[in-house]
């Protein structure tokens, strides 16, 4: 009994490791590696894992049972990346098979990153604003177009935190998020002179761009996660239509008012 | 020539930035800026002699590689840096410019323009596949050469 009792923790331990990678953007490699480490390192050696983007499946035990009979599944949602807690559970997977930890430090350890805090809200606003007008740079504008792409890029980002990620759906967080980004380029080119639309415009959407989900499916499927790869891959691609779209409407309506002589 | 140490820096800076909003800690922002800015100058230098996607294929390859190498010597996962380091290579203009040509009817470019899009993105796919098949033991012997 006190082996069966050692063996679900220690399984319950892999299972948070393994939930918080995911949770965090790691990839499915990389998940089912450490699940592996754990077990491997506490004794249990018939465990089995199957790691989707979006679930665990966790079982061991054998026939002639000499492990714990243990099976969990879990369903995590794709979302977004806090890539420092991958990081950091990577780093304690490391030091639990120097045997740094025992069973009891390491779900302690899960606890303590899972509740690593983020950076602080106005560091992320004023990131965002900071990268978008790098980038808007980078595709041909001129000062006044990063200057305004600031601009965007915090309100942008205030959006996502405040209106799109805690109310909306994923499809519509996007089209509605890149269609404010159109309106405020639309809007700074129309109010400042020299202001160049498609700096500050592409500027903008690179915030949004799915970047995580897109490299992660790439190497999911080259690791031959195909199920995996393609659940990313298409979270991905939706995310990317999603922009376009929003662009779209938004310019629609921009040259629709400027035919019909509005402004 | 000052222009294009702009751009890099701007490069540079841009990813550090990302790098901040996916959560990466603060003591690898010098080394994401670095492969960022790095990445973006080999698809500037190549881009005037090839296109686009083969800019983007050979830049994308110079940014895993130099993650591959500092996530061994940093000892961290690699998607630290390499996430940040591709965003200056994604082709944001793209993007927009299929959806402006959708919107207003030109089909034509849209088509053009699209194409173009994915064929980066593709080149980008390539790009860490490839680099990706690497045996990891190519990156510790060359760390260890370096620190010799």
């Amino acid at each position: 009994m006190e082996r069966s009792k050692h063996d679900r923790e220690v399984l319950l331990a892999a299972l948070e490791a393994g939930k918080l990678l995911l949770e965090n953007g790691a990839e499915i490699f990389r998940v089912e590696e450490t699940i592996y480490r754990i077990c491997k390192h506490f004794g249990l050696t018939s465990a089995s894992a199957f790691v989707l983007s979006n679930g665990i499946f966790l079982t061991s035990g054998d026939e002639e049972e000499k492990e714990a009979q243990f099976a969990k599944v879990l369903l995590i949602p794709v979302n977004g990346a806090n890539l420092g807690r991958v990081a950091e559970v990577n780093q304690l997977s490391r030091q639990i098979e120097n045997g740094a930890y025992t069973l009891e430090q390491v779900r302690q350890e899960l606890k303590r990153i899972q509740h690593l805090p983020d950076f602080p809200e106005t560091l992320q606003i004023a990131a965002a604003g900071f990268s978008g007008a790098s980038f808007s740079y980078l595709f041909g504008g001129g000062w006044q177009d990063a200057l305004c792409t600031v601009g965007i890029g915090i309100l942008l980002y205030l959006y996502l935190l405040k209106i799109g990620k805690p109310h909306f759906s994923k499809i519509v967080c996007n089209i509605l998020g890149s269609a404010w980004v159109t309106f405020l380029s639309i809007f700074c080119h129309r109010i400042f002179p020299g202001t160049h639309l498609e700096s500050m415009l592409v500027g903008g959407i690179i915030i949004m761009v799915p970047g995580v989900a897109f490299t992660n499916a790439i190497r999911d499927m080259a690791d031959g996660d195909y199920i995996s790869g393609s659940v990313r891959m298409l979270d991905a691609i939706l995310v990317f239509f999603c922009i376009a779209m929003g662009v779209g409407f938004m310019m629609a309506l921009y040259s629709g008012m400027m035919r019909g002589g509005f402004l | 020539m000052i222009k294009l140490i702009l751009q890099v820096l701007a490069a540079g800076a841009g990813t550090i930035g990302f790098s901040l909003l996916f959560g990466v800690p603060s003591l690898y922002y010098p080394y994401c800026g670095l492969i960022g800015g790095i990445g973006w100058l080999v698809y500037l230098c190549l881009l005037p002699g090839s296109s686009a996607t083969i800019a983007t294929f050979c830049a994308t390859v110079v940014v895993i590689l130099l993650s591959r190498w500092f996530a061994v010597r940093k000892r961290c996962p690699a998607t630290l840096f390499l996430i940040s380091g591709i965003f200056p290579l994604v082709p944001g203009a793209g993007i927009y410019w299929a959806a402006y040509y959708t919107v207003s009817n030109q089909l034509q470019m849209a088509l053009e323009t699209g194409y173009g899009a994915v064929k980066v993105a593709v080149a980008i796919v390539l790009g860490i596949v490839f680099v990706f098949e690497l045996p990891e033991k190519w990156f510790h012997k060359w760390n260890k050469k370096n620190n010799k």
